[in-house]
């Protein structure tokens, strides 16, 4: 998929107000803006991101798309609180993020939020269990072992409990992942490239399965990707290139 | 929760084994180091440590217990003399040189005492029996050195200064890794073969001119002298000279008031508690001869490589892991959990690097002391300085891998 299909694809829908400050009420997960990004390099300087601005409604599945080096997993990062960017702010849940000291922000993140990674990141010495246990454990909630059970059961692995990383399928492994991001039940879901690593099926039954879980219990959830085959589970989409925002959609 | 330390070290059980396997070296060389400087301090003093003097009657320019000038023999009656003194018995020191039964040469450290004495042997006989040593030219050697003087089971003699000699015995753990083979002798056959090794004689005629005009002469001993041809040896008189004189006190007596009571009649002397004159014999080899400094050394060096290899491990271990650091850090896990996991980590490899590397050195102590007589003292208060030695090694190799944890841009977790 090509950065042209997508703009085919926008140019569809209908645009949204260009102001997220202005669209903030108390339904908003989260607000980024005009969130600037200068990498330094001996006496260059390169803008990863020019003047972002982006609201993610609670409740909603938002997808970050664009090609690649558009600046969207920059851009989550960020909205994750992983890098502070050169200018702008970051809000989320009503909580100035930007703002906030390294271990406010690991605090704000252990609390509020959870993530799933293009590459899993499982802990490849623990079982599927344990490795929803160790989110449950970081957040100190009691019975981890139990609600570590329970989660990967709402993800169809309850049977594997006990296997290792290195044991299951790609598939498996990103809803052991999904399990974790979901453990202590956080507020935002962030994910990078869920799909990427996946074939089409399985990346499809992910992004669905990570939609449904999202939407039964009111989760939000911002989706980086290029892949525009789980565009039918997002509610709303945001197209960035050359570290700006191009076109932002709302679906269905 | 899980141990995500525990389950990291034995996730690929192949380069677990090759890591412990370095920190065992590691512990290995610092047991053995310390286990070597120890037993090595313990040995050089361990015959005055085995003996049940109160106090020691040494010259006045003793060194050490095996460097000192000679004391009259008389001086024994003068101490009985004195009010407190139980009991007074003499040890001499002497050196002589061994030729086994192949005709090697092999220094040799002779002890003579009184084997009716209390205060002398208070070591423990594997074979033989001190009364044994009454009989003239015969000696008890300690365990350990029958390699160093050519014996065998088969073959117990040789010869000092052409004087046969007889092994009647062993003594178990009494050999001081500093020194010559010990033997035990009667105060007679000591002084005897002490005195053998050279005969001299000095001839002197006045010259017509009032001039002295001396010749002095010196002849060894023929070799391989027999029993049968040989006079039993003499016993000692008052004027030869002695090494020591060890002392009991009568009970209830002021140790330091009978020390000055002894100075005082026995000129030209000092006079020590057991506990004095062994630690002026280890501080004299540890100290003063750079033995001590060496095998220090070799231990801080172990130490070292020790650090530097579990250092080695550790950050390769994290390394590895560092995405799952990242991931933890991204997940919001404060750098306090973080420390924990890889102090975990070290604190594991530590206690099962220690554990195994205490067995072989203790095993390995145990050969050398039955082999060579060469002890390596593991005692539990070395193992325990080990042990802490191992933890402080792991702990602050850690820190390396600490450092490279902290610098973890949690960013990374985005990457595929």
């Amino acid at each position: 998929m090509t950065a042209i299909d997508f703009k085919r694809f926008f140019a569809k829908t209908t645009p949204i107000a260009p102001s997220p400050v202005q669209a903030m009420a108390k339904e908003t997960a989260i607000v980024a803006s005009h969130i600037n990004l200068v990498y330094r390099n001996g006496g260059e300087e390169f803008n990863a991101l020019q003047d972002v601005s982006l609201t993610v409604k609670s409740g909603e599945v938002h997808l970050l798309m664009g090609p690649s080096g558009s600046g969207k997993t920059t851009l989550l990062s960020i909205l994750a609180g992983l890098l502070t960017p050169t200018r702008g702010q970051v809000n989320l849940l009503g909580e100035e993020i930007t703002q906030l000291s390294r271990s406010r922000l690991a605090a704000f993140r252990l609390k509020h939020l959870g993530f799933v990674f293009q590459g899993f990141n499982l802990f490849p010495a623990l079982t599927a269990c344990e490795n929803v246990e160790v989110a449950f454990h970081l957040k100190g909630v009691p019975q981890a072992r139990k609600h570590a059970i329970e989660l990967l059961d709402q993800v169809g692995l309850a049977d594997r409990c006990n296997h290792r990383p290195q044991d299951l399928s790609g598939g498996q492994k990103q809803r052991v992942a999904i399990a974790r991001a979901l453990a202590g039940n956080p507020q935002i879901i962030m994910a990078d490239e869920p799909t990427a690593a996946l074939d089409s099926q399985n990346g499809h039954a992910i992004i669905t399965l990570l939609r449904n879980l999202a939407k039964t219990s009111g989760r939000t959830v911002l989706i980086v990707t290029h892949d525009p085959r789980i565009l039918d589970v997002a509610d709303r989409v945001t197209d960035l290139e050359d570290g700006k925002v191009v076109t932002k959609a709302k679906l269905g | 929760m899980a141990s995500i330390a525990r389950k990291n070290l034995f996730e690929d059980i192949p380069r677990f084994l090759v890591a412990q396997a370095g920190i065992m070296f590691a512990v290995s060389l610092v047991t053995v180091q310390l286990g070597i400087l120890r037993g090595f301090s313990r040995s050089t003093a361990i015959v005055i440590d085995y003996a049940r003097a109160d106090l020691w009657v040494a010259s006045k320019e003793m060194v050490a217990f095996e460097l000192t000038s000679p004391l009259p023999a008389d001086y024994v009656n003068k101490s009985m003399a004195i009010t407190g003194v139980d009991r007074a018995e003499i040890l001499l020191v002497r050196a002589g040189r061994w030729r086994g039964a192949d005709g090697k040469l092999s220094p040799a450290r002779i002890f003579g005492f009184n084997p009716d004495g209390e205060l002398f042997a208070g070591w423990t006989l594997s074979d033989g029996s001190l009364q044994a040593i009454k009989q003239p030219y015969t000696a008890i050697i300690a365990s350990g050195v029958e390699k160093s003087l050519g014996l065998d089971e088969n073959n117990r003699t040789g010869s000092i200064a052409g004087l046969p000699v007889t092994i009647v015995g062993t003594a178990e753990d009494v050999q001081s890794n500093a020194s010559s083979p010990f033997l035990f002798s009667s105060l007679e056959t000591a002084n005897t073969y002490g005195d053998a090794e050279i005969n001299s004689s000095i001839n002197c005629v006045r010259q017509p001119d009032g001039n002295l005009n001396c010749t002095n002469s010196f002849k060894n001993r023929p070799l391989g002298q027999k029993l049968g041809d040989l006079a039993s040896p003499q016993p000692l008189s008052l004027s030869d000279p002695i090494s020591y004189i060890l002392i009991r006190a009568k009970p209830g007596q002021n140790l330091p008031q009978l020390k000055q009571r002894l100075l005082a009649a026995l000129p030209e002397t000092q006079i020590l508690t057991q506990a004095e004159i062994a630690a002026i014999t280890r501080n004299y080899w540890e100290v003063r001869t750079g033995v001590g400094f060496i095998l220090g050394l070799g231990a801080t060096v172990g130490f070292i490589v020790g650090m530097v290899v579990v250092g080695q491990i550790l950050y390769a271990s994290v390394a590895d892991h560092i995405r799952e650091f990242g991931t933890l850090k991204a997940m919001g896990a404060s750098n306090g959990v973080i420390y924990r996991i890889i102090i975990e980590q070290s604190l594991w490899m530590a206690i099962l690097g220690y554990v195994p590397s205490i067995g072989i050195c203790l095993t390995l102590g145990q050969w050398t002391q039955m082999t060579r007589g060469i002890m390596i003292l593991i005692e539990p208060s070395t193992a325990a300085a080990v042990l802490l030695l191992t933890v402080v090694m792991c702990m602050g190799s850690a820190i390396f891998a600490v450092q490279k944890v902290t610098r973890v841009d949690p960013a990374i977790v985005f990457k595929a």
